[in-house]
Parts: C-alpha cells; structure tokens; sequence
C-alpha cells in the first residue's frame, strides 16, 4: 500500500520537487485549474496543511485538558453510582459514527454560530476575503474534541486502573489530599499510556474527512491568528476533507498526484505518530519502578 | 468424508455462479459522470430510454460537474460524460461533444430579496468583489453584507454565467464555492442576504428568486425569444465517434420524439440537429 | 512502666484516612480547589454532551421516523425531500458489515493463531504485527484512496464492472467490503491475540502431554477458549464498519438505491453499486444534495440505535467471557 501511493503521488514531486508542501496563491484555483486540464500548474498544499495541523492541535489540546480532568473525576471524585455510569458513556462517545457527530455539527453548530455568535459587523470587517457562515474554525476543533476525548479518556482511566493502589495511598497518606495525590503519582506514572493515547487521538483526528468536510466552510484559507477572535469563525480546508473532495476528479493526472501527495501525508503522519509515541513510551521507561 | 463433500458442494455452487454472469451477457450497462445541471435531465432521459429497452440497458449516473465528465470520459472510466460546457482548451483531446439540449442561467436571490433586475455592470460588481452591499444595489430588500455564492471550477454552469452574464470575467475568490447545483440551491434557500446562478431547472424552483438580466426576465420564453443572453448547451462526450450502445442512445435523445417532450418540460430543445463539435 | 501519653497527638486526618473517607475539600490548597472544580465540571459536561446528543437524535429522530421508511426504496430523484425511505442503504449496511466481517474474521484469527502458537522465522512475526499496526494507524480516508486506484486495475474487472471505453468502474459492493475488512482486521487481531496469550500454558502443556497434535490443540482447546475474545473483537470491528463513511462514499459508486450489476442475483447484487445508513445520512444532510435533514435525522437514529445495540452485545460477551475464563479450568478434548 504504501509503495502504491507513493507511485501515484511521484509525479508531483518530480513536476515540482518539494515546493509543493509551501504556500503561495489560492489552493482551490489551483486545483480547479488541474481539473479543468491546465498543465504545469504549480500547486502550494501549505494552507491544507496548516488547516490540518491546526485543527488536530487545538483539538488534542482541548480533548486532554478536558480527559485528564474527566479521568481524575472518575477515577477519584465520583460517587460509586456515577462511576458505573461513565463508563458506558464514554464508550458510547467513541462509538458514535462520525457521519452523526458531522450531522449534528452542519444542522445545530454551524446555524447557531452563524446566526447567533458571528455579528455583521465581525462579517463585514473580513468581508473582502472571505465570507463567514458560521462553518470554519471554531465548529470544526469542538467537534473533533468531542470525539476525540472519549478516547483518551477511556485509555487513561483504564491505565490509572492499573497503577498500584498501595502508590496513590502511600501519597494520601503522607498528606496529600486524593486529587493531588493522583497528579503528582498516578499521572506521572502513565505518562507512557496517555502519550499512546494521545498519538492515537491525533491520527484520528488527522484522518477525519467527513465531519470535517461537513463543517469547516470548504475554502482553503488558512486562519490567522493575528485577525483576532475572528480567527475562530474562519473557514478552512484540511487535507483529508480535501481528499474526499476531489474524490471524483482523479480522472486528470494532475489532481491525481496531488491527491495522493496528500495521503501520502497523511500515511506518513499517522505512522510518525504512532512511532513516536513508542519512542516516548520507551524512554519514559527509565522512570518506572518495578513494583 | 463428510467435510470433503461439503467442500466439493461448496465449490460447485460458486463455480456455478461465477459461470452464469459469463454466459449472460444481454444487459448493458451504460456509465456517465460530469455535470450536475444536466443530471435530472439525463436522469428522466435515461430511465425512459431504460423502459423502452426492457431494461436491456441500464444506467449509472454520477456526478461531479462538467470538467469531472469530461475527464472520465477521455480516460475511459465512463461510458459517457455529462457536460454543461462547450470543449475549451486544456480539454483532452479526441473527445466528440454531442449536443442534445440547451439550458439557460439565472441569477438567484433567496426568496425574501424580491430584487428584480440586475443590470450588466451590476451583476458584475456584485460577483466580483467590487460591491459587497446590498445597501448599494438599488431595488434589492435584503439588508447587510452580501452572501455571494458561486460553483467549484470544475462546473461548467460557471464557464456559461461567466461568459455569457459575467463579461467574460471571473467570480471573485471570495465567494463560497458549492460542489453542484443542488448545493447552491440549499445555501440561497437558507440564507437571506444570499445571491448565486443556477441552471434553470434549480433556479425556477421554489423558494428562489430569479432576477432578471439588463431588464430581461429569466424566463424560457425569453430564451426562446433570443432575448435572454444566458443560455448554453448540454453535451454528451465521448472517447472518439460514439458507438454503440452509447450512440444509440444519443441518436434517441437528438431524434426522437418522446425524448423533446421530455426536454420541453424544463429546458430547450435543440431545434434542428446541430453538427457536432470536436476537441482539437 | 506507666502508661504515657502519645508523643505528638495523632494527625488531625489521620482518622478519616483510615476511616476511608476523603477529606473535605475545603481543607485543601486553592490551586487543588480549583482542579476539583474543574474535574467535576469537564465529568459533568462529558455526561452531558453524551446525554444531548443521544436525546437531540432521538427527539429528533423519532419525530421523523416512520415505519414505511424502513421499508420503502430510496426515490430516484434528486430532491429527496419528497418521498422513499431508507431500507436500500439498510440493506448496503447490512452487507457492507456481513461482508467486512466475513472477510476480516478468518483472516484475523489464522493470523492471531499463527502469530501466537507458531511465530517462527521471527522476522515474518514482527512484519505481521507492524503490518496490523500500518493498518490500524491510517486513516479511513487513506484506506478509501488506496482501494479507488487499486480496484481500478483490469484484474479487479469482475469485482465491479467495465465502462464502455474500457477502464474499469472500480466501485462496488465488493470493493468497499474488502476495505472494510481491513479496518476491522487490527481490532479483531488485537482482541484474539491477546486472549490467545492470557490462556495459560498449563492449558497447551496438558494438550501436548495426552498425545494432541499443535493443530488439533488449536482446534479443539484454543479456539474454544479465545471464543468469546474473537466475538468481542469481531463486534468492535463491526460498529467500526457500521460507522465508516469515507470508505462508503468513495468506493461505492453513491447511487441512492442499490443498483445490481448483471443478472447473477447475489453476484450481481455484490458487484453492483448503492448506499449505505452513513452515506445517505451524508447525502441527506446540507452538506449532500438530498435536501431532507427529516430523513438524515430519521437515518441517524436508526443508526445510533444499531450501535448502542452493538454495544450492548460487546459488554455482554466481555463479561460472559471473562466469568467463563475465571471459572472454567477444565480441559475439553
């Protein structure tokens, strides 16, 4: 597989050497120009890219924060009967197709961004470059979180399930209070698995071209901090939705390779992770105690 | 014993049924792709043409607008290709375009704008970028910012309304593209301060204001008067001369009079049979 | 000696410590406070994001849900607002997960089987499992793509079918089922490996010792042991299935209505293109053509009930399994 998708994505390399993975010029015209037969189109992928990138990061950023305290909860702090109760949930979360959880993002989400938060005068103020609709940035990274969390959140709490009991009352009973006590030791001691789980999440969350096709707005803009807190509400194009986009063009050569340039990324990226996070989880090695 | 007899079973009845499909060979199967303003037309051409064999010919449409058509069909993954657009340059080449229709485009507002006209210059601020108001388009009930809609460049309802509406000039980049008619139409539908073009079967529905063009209604009967600019043909293309299945069918649908009727509903037929065009 | 008093008074927690109740939370430092707060919160909203999304699909689902869709075809027109149900794409999802769990299953088992009781030369061992691993880390997408150019090639031909200029359609029941196999091929593998490595050795060891062959062990002693770790590793990779949609818009040829290919009628059926639950939800929602969020909604709930049912099996079979591993130490040869 791996040998096939980098055979079809070869030509674009040879057309264009690496400059492909730069920025320059609008995606989508360029695209369009490949499709409709232009030759010797140069092609720049650094906006879909940078969309990817940034989704994924601000999502695994969000999705931790909230798993690692939701894990601290059940692990700790819920009552027995609550308990019971996560973890169904939590299987649930994960097992939900993502075409619902895109569902619900275009026919509540988007309206309700674009309707409620986004004001006309945050619209006007962009509105020689792009248009706000309400699908962009900000819809596309809280659902990629909620889909993401249940993930990490069921790797961490089964991980602090395996900890030994007798560390985390050692802890309490030198003084810490139970939540403390799990940071400082229980935390500490998966830090291997909630990397795993963390790389799992963001070749997930990479990967997703449904939803997010459904909602980031379809334009290959790349959102820029510096506008502000309209930043959030930018549309954007990330490589797998792009993918799937031009699923139906791969007829013309050129889109083709560009196509599969981009899951040539994608392959390699997911690989990248899931290597790294067991480099990491060797190194983290040399801190654990037998027990 | 047992097992090798139901494994000796098992592999007669597979043989059996991979043999079958050799030895019936009656169906055909007819594939296109490409633009998706002339998709319901080949759709009610193609099921009636289907009923009319007996189901001895079938079809399998796609979609994915009119330059997709023409690729697949010039490298052979369909049958024939769907397009909304004459043959331009960077088109492959050996390709045959059959003419078997005309469509006309209109500009659309959501039904709430009740704007009526648009003159030629501008229509051509509006999609360029250069108004972005609707404060400054007299006649238009709509309020705030303009929504502009346009198609992705793959469609060949872009290449009509651009050449034929625009001047010849291009959809500003910042404007929303939508992958197929359909999808234009559900966004004007829904958004009040929206305006877009659609082929007429999409553009006349409900829910959508059409807006006249330099005080010219959208309208089949201007088209057919020849006094609405925005019209164009529907294609079938093919990979060389068609042949075949292929050319009977589009023999049917430029001959025939069940076929006209079925054009006459919503577009224009050709007239007389027009001469084919070739690529390069 | 007479009795003296304790050194230092004990710890004023001390006793609740041992008592096991947790000290209050007013004891604690600020910045503690504040990560007891937020852990409440994030549980409080994880409950409450899950419950919104299951009672919003079923308001909304049931709303719209009617017997006749379960049973009607899909109309063939454009604008699915109108009319027809959704029992062509029930019947694609219902073939999309026989045929990937039909193809991954056996696969999946041979290989767990293989990697475990044999595993020699070493090297092909290793390549298998990071082979499973490749897999299990590309995404669904990457998957779709590689199976559009792959089942473009001649040979694939009676997989789906020629177009007229002779390249080969490549989209089918066929294609789709066999990317769907590779996604649940890892979890399926993962879950028989590792219950093929919890059994004990005494359980092989006693096998061998009454005269039993490696293979007739396999067969009769393994195999039966790890049932319930196969059936749980099968069920995950069918929600997984159930649930994929790249694969399914981009390898099954999105026609609305299942449409065979030939007159062969299970053959012709598998060659042909369709739909599925996921991809008429896709095709329905704003970001399709369909136009009726009724349907996509309707779909949708029917969906979800699938999984949750799914589920449901899945935590059924575990628990069944694991009380069978605890209980049963008997050997049945």
């Amino acid at each position: 597989m791996v040998v096939f998708v980098t055979a079809r994505a070869a030509p674009l390399f040879s057309s264009q050497g690496l400059s492909w993975l730069g920025s320059g010029g609008d995606v989508d015209t360029q695209i369009g120009a490949m499709a409709n037969g232009a030759t010797h189109v140069q092609v720049h992928l650094w906006p879909l890219i940078y969309g990817s990138l940034l989704t994924t990061a601000l999502a695994i950023v969000l999705a931790l924060a909230i798993s690692l305290l939701t894990a601290i909860f059940i692990v700790d702090l819920a009552p027995a009967r609550v308990r019971s109760l996560m973890l169904p949930v939590i299987r649930l979360l994960a097992s939900v197709p993502s075409v619902i959880y895109g569902l619900i993002g275009i026919l509540v989400l988007v309206p309700f961004v674009g309707n409620d938060l986004i004001s006309a005068g945050q619209k006007e103020s962009v509105i020689n470059v792009i248009q706000l609709t309400g699908a962009g940035l900000l819809v596309s990274v809280v659902i990629l979180t909620v889909m993401v969390t249940p993930i990490i959140t069921a790797l961490t709490v089964e991980a602090l399930a395996s900890v030994p009991r007798s560390w985390h009352e050692g802890a309490v009973a030198l003084g810490l209070n139970p939540v403390r006590a799990t940071i400082t030791v229980s935390l500490r001691a998966i830090r291997p698995a909630i990397v795993a789980a963390t790389a799992l999440a963001a070749a997930r969350a990479l990967g997703e071209a449904i939803v997010i096709d459904m909602v980031s707005g379809g334009k290959s803009f790349s959102p820029n901090p510096a506008d502000g807190l309209i930043f959030i509400y930018e549309p954007l194009r990330t490589m797998a939705s792009t993918i799937i986009d031009q699923g139906e063009n791969l007829s013309v050569p050129a889109v083709r390779s560009t196509v599969y340039a981009l899951a040539l990324l994608l392959m390699v990226s997911g690989l990248v992770l899931s290597l790294a996070s067991r480099l990491i989880r060797r190194s983290f090695r040399r801190y654990e105690l037998s027990s | 014993m047992r097992r090798r007899r139901h494994l000796t079973a098992a592999l007669v009845v597979i043989a059996a049924l991979t043999a079958v499909p050799v030895a019936i060979a009656a169906t055909t199967t007819i594939s296109m792709s490409g633009a998706t303003s002339s998709f319901p037309l080949i759709e009610l051409l193609a099921s009636k043409y289907s009923k009319l064999k007996n189901n001895s010919v079938r079809f399998k449409i796609a979609q994915g607008g009119a330059s997709v058509g023409i690729a697949d069909a010039a490298a052979g993954r369909v049958s024939i290709g769907n397009s909304s657009r004459a043959p331009q340059t960077g088109d492959p080449s050996g390709l045959y375009f059959y003419p078997i229709a005309k469509y006309f485009v209109c500009i659309v507002t959501n039904s709430s704008n009740t704007l009526s006209n648009l003159t030629a210059p501008q229509a051509q601020q509006i999609f360029t970028g250069k108004v972005r108001n609707w404060s400054q388009v007299p006649g238009a009930t709509a309020t705030g910012s303009i929504d502009v809609y346009s198609r992705t460049s793959v469609a060949g309802v872009l290449t009509t309304f651009q050449n034929t509406l625009l001047g010849n000039s291009k959809v500003g980049s910042f404007a929303t593209q939508e992958p197929s008619e359909g999808l234009m139409q559900n966004a004007v539908k829904k958004d009040a301060s929206g305006i877009g073009f659609l082929s007429d079967y999409f553009a006349l529905a409900k829910g959508l204001n059409a807006v006249g063009y330099a005080g010219t209604g959208c309208s089949v009967a201007n088209v057919v008067s020849g006094t609405y600019p925005g019209v164009s043909d529907f294609y079938e293309v093919t990979k060389g001369p068609a042949s075949g299945q292929n050319q009977a069918f589009i023999y049917w649908i430029q001959s025939s009079a069940t076929a006209k009727k079925i054009i006459e509903s919503n577009w224009i037929p050709l007239g007389k049979i027009q001469p084919v065009v070739k690529s390069h | 000696m007479a009795t003296s008093e304790p050194l230092r008074p004990p710890l004023a927690s001390a006793p609740r410590q041992r008592r096991g109740r947790r000290s209050s939370v007013r004891s604690w430092r600020l910045r503690d406070q504040v990560v007891w707060l937020c852990a409440w919160l994030a549980g409080a909203l994880l409950c409450l994001v899950a419950g919104a999304i299951v009672v919003f699909l079923a308001v909304k689902g049931l709303a719209f849900l009617r017997p006749s869709l379960l049973v009607e075809s899909p109309s063939a027109s454009v604008d699915q607002a109108g009319s027809g149900g959704f029992l062509d794409p029930m019947i694609g999802t219902l073939t999309m997960a026989a045929i990937g769990t039909l193809l991954a299953t056996p696969l999946a088992v041979a290989s767990a089987l293989w990697v475990v009781e044999y595993g020699r030369p070493r090297r092909l061992a290793a390549l298998v499992e990071t082979a499973i691993e490749v897999v299990a880390a590309t995404p669904d997408i990457v998957l779709a793509i590689f199976g559009l150019a792959l089942f473009q090639f001649g040979i694939f031909a009676p997989l789906s079918f020629r177009a007229g200029a002779g390249g080969v359609y490549g989209r089918s029941f066929f294609a789709a089922g066999i990317m769907m196999s590779l996604i649940a091929l890892p979890l399926t593998y993962t879950a028989t490996r590792n219950g093929l490595r919890a059994t004990p050795r005494q359980l092989r060891e006693a096998s061998y010792a009454l005269g039993k062959t490696r293979i007739a062990t396999i067969r009769r002693v393994l195999l039966p042991k790890v049932r319930s770790d196969i059936a749980t590793g099968a069920t995950l990779g069918l929600g997984r299935i159930i649930g994929s949609t790249a694969i399914v818009v981009l390898l099954l040829g999105a026609t609305l209505q299942n449409s065979p290919q030939g007159s062969v009628p299970l053959l012709g059926f598998l060659r042909g293109t369709g739909s599925t639950l996921t991809s008429y939800i896709f095709e329905n929602s704003p970001a399709g053509e369909g136009n009726a969020p009724q349907k996509a909604y309707a779909a949708a709930f029917v969906l979800i009930v699938i999984v949750l049912v799914l589920n449901a099996v899945v935590a059924r079979i575990s628990r069944v399994g694991a009380a069978a591993a605890g209980s049963s130490g008997r050997l049945t040869l």
